[in-house]
């Protein structure tokens, strides 16, 4: 019997979007775990995280989600949480509105979303601005908000496009820490993508370095230095090392 | 004692000149109008306003311009929706024909409305007690063909305005299409909407091309507004009819002015619309 169920399976999945190319992707990711895609701006990163997401059909090759083509599974049907780098609050709700979104589409009795907010709100301290409206928060309670929000429905995918870079480092360490165990006790799986190597390495348990549109490798996060990668990948590498 | 900051006084060029001098000839032209609106309409209104025909046009206007509104969102909003959509095919043959309906004359699309309506379909309409022509349900279609692009252009235009990532993520969070169209991308652009509507209803209110060829202007069966001034000036009662000039005048203000209203009240609350 394999270690992990497998949830998400690219097999040279390509998408070109203008001028710009994805290009023969393929990984695997099993339930619970935690993948990381590094690059540098403009690598593909979100098209790839968008991808994963299912928002696009792929010009060849595909990407399954538990075994079926995620861009056929209806939107509302994927039970996958996406993190925004802007957060996508709803800009016409409460905090309190925007946290109980899914439970709401999901028809959950207004009892059971009033409790799981609350148990939600707590968790990532936010009790004190659940009245207020998402223009009026900073960036970090922003983040939390929008982070409750895509993990009170439980999914079994999260997908984070650059979590923390628009966090100063204490309030994305302090994030993170907070990400990390609910994520541990929701037992869901993740992808992030980062152009900062100390959140991957943090974060994740095998790293992916993507460049151009190509994914270079994946490998286990301790194995990051060590292994032998393609030019682009050891450039990027060396780049960070060097800062 | 001059300041060491004081600069010389520049004057002004030939250029600033000559723009000054035709936006003020502009501005005569534009404001000439409304000036004799005002002051000569002001001056009949109290006259006009007891007579049974104005306040029959002011109520069938308001009436039929309410009305057709109502049916134009109703079909302009799904349309403008389905417009929003990157996966529906022969998008761009849509906008074309939509463009193309925006840019004919009125009158055209009026004769156009007296052909479909005169043919056996219109007749079967009449028969099953729907007339169309010469009717005053002639006034709200005329009013919605003409509106109708108009509205789904402004629709189009607010729900493009809308980021596409809260839809997603509405979506990946459990929203059916439907429900993420009425709980995030409406709410989100209303003040648009808001203001598409009442565009939208003042232009119903002072249309008069398609109506005239669908409906004909009949003294207290089918007299809107413009109706009304076309007949006043047709008998040569010019009072009457720069009275019903002004109250349509009154009436496009007020809507302007509840549209500033909605404007200035949805700008503090949201980044959108």
């Amino acid at each position: 019997m394999a270690e992990r169920e497998e949830l998400v399976r690219a097999e040279g999945f390509c998408l070109r979007r203008g001028a710009f190319e994805l290009k023969d992707v393929s990984f695997s990711l099993g339930e619970d775990e935690v993948l990381c895609f590094l690059g540098k701006t403009g690598a593909g990163k979100t098209l790839l995280l968008e991808s994963i997401a299912g928002f696009y059909r792929p010009d060849a090759g595909h990407i399954s989600y538990r075994g079926a083509e995620v861009s056929h599974i209806p939107l509302h049907r994927r039970n996958i949480g996406y993190l925004y780098q802007d957060y996508s609050l709803f800009p016409n709700m409460t905090v309190r509105a925007n946290i109980g979104y899914g439970l709401r589409m999901l028809r959950r009795s207004r009892e059971e979303i009033r409790a799981a907010v609350a148990e939600m709100a707590e968790w990532f301290e936010i009790e004190r601005i659940l009245d207020q409206h998402p223009g009026t928060l900073s960036g970090g309670e922003q983040q939390r908000v929008a982070l409750a929000r895509a993990l009170i429905t439980r999914p079994s995918l999260l997908l984070l496009d650059e979590p923390f870079s628009a966090l100063d480092p204490k309030t994305g360490q302090k994030i993170s820490e907070k990400l990390r165990e609910l994520r541990r006790e929701l037992r869901c799986a993740v992808i992030f993508v980062t152009h900062n190597f100390r959140e991957a390495s943090e974060l994740s348990q095998r790293i992916g370095i993507l460049a151009e549109g190509k994914l270079q490798g994946i490998v286990p996060k301790d194995e990051l230095y060590s292994s032998p990668w393609p030019p682009e990948a050891a450039a990027l590498l060396g780049i960070e090392e060097k800062t | 004692m001059s300041s060491p900051n004081k600069q010389p006084k520049r004057r002004p060029g030939p250029f600033l000149i000559c723009c000054l001098l035709l936006a003020l000839l502009t501005l005569l032209f534009v404001g000439g109008n409304l000036f004799i609106i005002i002051f000569r309409g002001l001056k009949s209104l109290p006259a006009s306003l007891g007579q049974a025909e104005t306040l029959f046009a002011v109520g069938l206007s308001v009436r039929s311009a309410c009305i057709s509104t109502l049916l134009c969102f109703l079909l302009a909003l799904p349309t403008a929706w389905l417009l929003t959509r990157p996966e529906l095919p022969m998008r761009g043959a849509v906008e074309v024909i939509l463009e193309l309906t925006m840019s004919l004359p009125y009158i055209v699309l009026g004769l156009s409305l007296l052909i479909l309506f005169s043919s056996p379909f219109g007749k079967a309409l009449k028969a099953a007690g729907f007339p169309v022509v010469f009717s005053r349900n002639g006034i709200i279609l005329a009013q919605l063909m003409v509106n109708l692009p108009f509205a789904i252009k402004l629709c189009v235009t607010a729900l493009r305005g809308v980021d596409g990532k809260l839809e997603r993520v509405a979506g990946l969070l459990g929203a059916s299409p439907g429900r993420r169209f009425f709980t995030v991308l409406l709410p989100c652009c209303r003040n648009s909407l808001i203001s598409a509507v009442i565009l939208v209803w003042a232009r119903a209110l002072g249309e008069f091309g398609a109506t005239l060829m669908l409906v004909g202007v009949t003294r207290m069966k089918t007299e809107t507004l413009p109706g009304s001034i076309y007949l006043n000036v047709s008998t040569n009662d010019l009072n009457a009819a720069l009275a019903s000039a002004f109250i349509l005048l009154l009436l496009t203000a007020v809507s302007l002015v509840v549209d500033a209203v909605f404007r200035r009240l949805g700008r503090g609350r949201s980044r959108y619309g």
